[in-house]
């Protein structure tokens, strides 16, 4: 029960973007299509469960003291693989990602993550915890690519849904729409939260 | 490189290419620390002391030392290390030496460590193979843009808590469409360069 | 005192541990990655020259005299063909976009033709400038003669040696058409015969 309970938690009840509000800056940047969108999210998704692990296997060794500065080594160290490894197998997704690979590093959720969770648990659960949030970060930016690309070229993960006659609002894909349509989103998450809790 | 071309790096770092409203860099901070005029200001300052200071260190650090050695592959793990122990640095240094400063940014120091903006700079400037000289002037006119674009926003919203805004889009949701209203008016600044 | 210096050796540890794997990491994938970029650039040029089966740098001297007047020239292949013979050039030049530089390499054939262009790496707005990588804006280039200067025009082309504007990425079409008339201007000055 208990797996169950973490993996939902990331998923929905703490999700990362959409309730916590954590990591925004990939989100709001590499959403422009829904393929980037997803790519990102499960990079910073394998970061998270590997530093998750790592740190959860290391939380008796690494002194308090000295904590902060060791997650951020072992983060930056799983991230530079990640990038490593891109480069090298997947050149199309490290070229349209490009910046915001090496930033996987300063993505609070990664961190806060560390502390508040691996740190504390043992290494399963940390592993349970990281696959809940990434994934829940994983949809949220989906999804956001997802309304993005949509309204901005009219496609999803680059197929053409309507036809040549649609008139994209290219306003989506430049830097105002990722604000407007994460803030709309977020709205409705509230909003269909709200009416959940009025009806119980 | 002119004066002229140093200028054009200054203005489309600051205006054009702003780091939060259409690079999307600094957000956190930028949709955290900006309730208040005030603060923001604060958090500007911080930020632009501590962006112009780590993108001259990186800088040194990656061309005399991580190249030299060819081990650029350790950028990333090399720059978050310089920047977190930079601002542990700096804010002990600031504690010491004025306790009224250090009241004014001490809050926000901390949270630089994570703010994407500034390993982001140090990245672009090493991307674009600036000079040490355009590296501080790109710097300079990124951490500028980053001071106008969250002291702006913050006197927007200092306003918008005065608003009836429904329920679901009270916080957050209202403050991103804000700054999607912003970014759209920092739109009209393409074509500047 | 000792207690900072165990603090400091575990870090160190930490530390040394992550440096060895990634330098293990970056051994293992350095050549992939020159593999991949490299075999990237020679299906473009394929791609922009058809006529030739293989691709060879031009001669050093030369090009780095041609780069010398023209910073903007990137690189320079001569195309050979099945059985040997010199059928045309490939010519990367960076020339700066709204974003920053728009990297375009031309394929031009002996016979004074521009075989087909590509955009390879830009930094344009994507859904507008990104725009150009694709093979509507990228044909119209194909079969134009060398000998006449293009021109961007906003609507349908009315003369041979106009290009059409991608629609609200002016910019960016002239930044990609810029690249190709200097590939051109090369062409007629320095290579053709």
């Amino acid at each position: 029960m208990k797996f169950i309970d973490n993996l939902k938690n990331g998923l929905l009840k703490e999700n990362p973007t959409f309730v916590q509000l954590l990591g925004m800056c990939p989100t709001l940047a590499v959403t422009t299509t829904a393929s980037d969108a997803m790519a990102m999210g499960l990079a910073t998704t394998t970061v998270l469960i590997s530093s998750n692990f790592v740190i959860s296997l290391l939380r008796k060794f690494i002194p308090s003291k000295i904590r902060i500065p060791s997650y951020i080594v072992i983060v930056a160290g799983f991230v530079t693989l990640i990038d490593i490894f891109m480069h090298a197998y997947a050149i199309d997704l490290y070229r349209s990602l490009g910046l915001f690979i090496p930033l996987i590093v300063v993505n609070c959720l990664i961190l806060g993550r560390a502390e508040s969770f691996a740190s504390k648990n043992n290494p399963i659960d940390s592993i349970v915890d990281g696959i809940g949030m990434g994934l829940g970060f994983t949809w949220a930016l989906t999804l956001l690519g997802i309304v993005r690309e949509l309204l901005g070229a009219g496609s999803i993960f680059g197929v053409q849904i309507f036809g040549e006659a649609f008139k994209p609002a290219i306003i989506m894909i430049l830097p105002p729409g990722a604000f407007l349509a994460l803030g709309i989103l977020i709205g409705l998450f509230n909003w269909i939260k709200s009416r959940k809790t009025t009806r119980v | 490189m002119s004066i002229g071309g140093l200028f054009v790096i200054l203005i489309s770092a600051m205006l054009v290419n702003n780091f939060v409203l259409s690079r999307f860099l600094g957000i956190c901070p930028f949709l955290g620390v900006s309730k208040q005029v005030e603060t923001a200001f604060g958090m500007g300052m911080a930020v632009t002391f501590v962006m112009t200071l780590s993108s001259i260190i990186t800088y040194i650090v990656y061309h005399t030392i991580l190249v030299r050695l060819e081990i650029e592959f350790l950028q990333t793990l090399a720059f978050i290390l310089i920047i977190a122990s930079l601002v542990q640095l700096v804010e002990m240094f600031i504690q010491k030496m004025s306790p009224t400063l250090y009241q004014a940014l001490g809050v926000y120091l901390p949270l630089i460590t994570t703010n994407c903006a500034v390993l982001g700079l140090a990245i672009i400037n090493i991307q674009e193979d600036y000079n040490l000289i355009e590296t501080i002037v790109h710097s300079l006119g990124a951490s500028i843009g980053f001071s106008l674009a969250i002291v702006l926003f913050a006197g927007i919203r200092e306003r918008l808590a005065l608003a009836d805004v429904p329920e679901s889009l009270k916080g957050f949701p209202i403050a991103l469409i804000t700054a999607g209203l912003m970014s759209i008016a920092f739109l009209g600044f393409t074509g500047l360069v | 005192m000792g207690d900072i210096l165990k603090l400091g050796l575990i870090l160190l540890l930490i530390t040394s541990i992550t440096a060895l794997v990634l330098g293990y990491a970056n051994d293992m994938t350095k050549d992939v990655i020159v593999n991949v970029e490299n075999q990237a650039s020679e299906v473009a040029r394929k791609e922009v020259l058809p006529l030739a089966e293989s691709f060879k740098s031009l001669d050093k001297e030369i090009l780095n005299k041609i780069i010398n007047e023209n910073p903007n020239i990137k690189e320079i292949y001569s195309g050979y063909s099945e059985n040997g013979d010199l059928v045309g050039y490939t010519i990367k030049t960076a020339t700066p976009g709204y974003g920053g530089d728009v990297e375009v390499i031309t394929g031009i054939s002996l016979e004074n033709k521009i075989t087909g262009i590509k955009v390879v790496s830009h930094k344009e707005t994507p859904g507008l400038g990104a725009n150009a990588t694709q093979p509507k804006f990228q044909n119209q280039f194909k079969d134009k003669s060398v000998s006449k200067e293009l021109e961007v025009v906003k609507g349908s082309p009315s003369s041979e040696n106009e290009i059409q504007a991608l629609t609200g990425a002016t910019i960016t079409s002239k930044a990609v058409t810029k690249g190709v008339n200097l590939a051109r201007e090369i062409f007629i000055n320095n290579l053709a015969k």
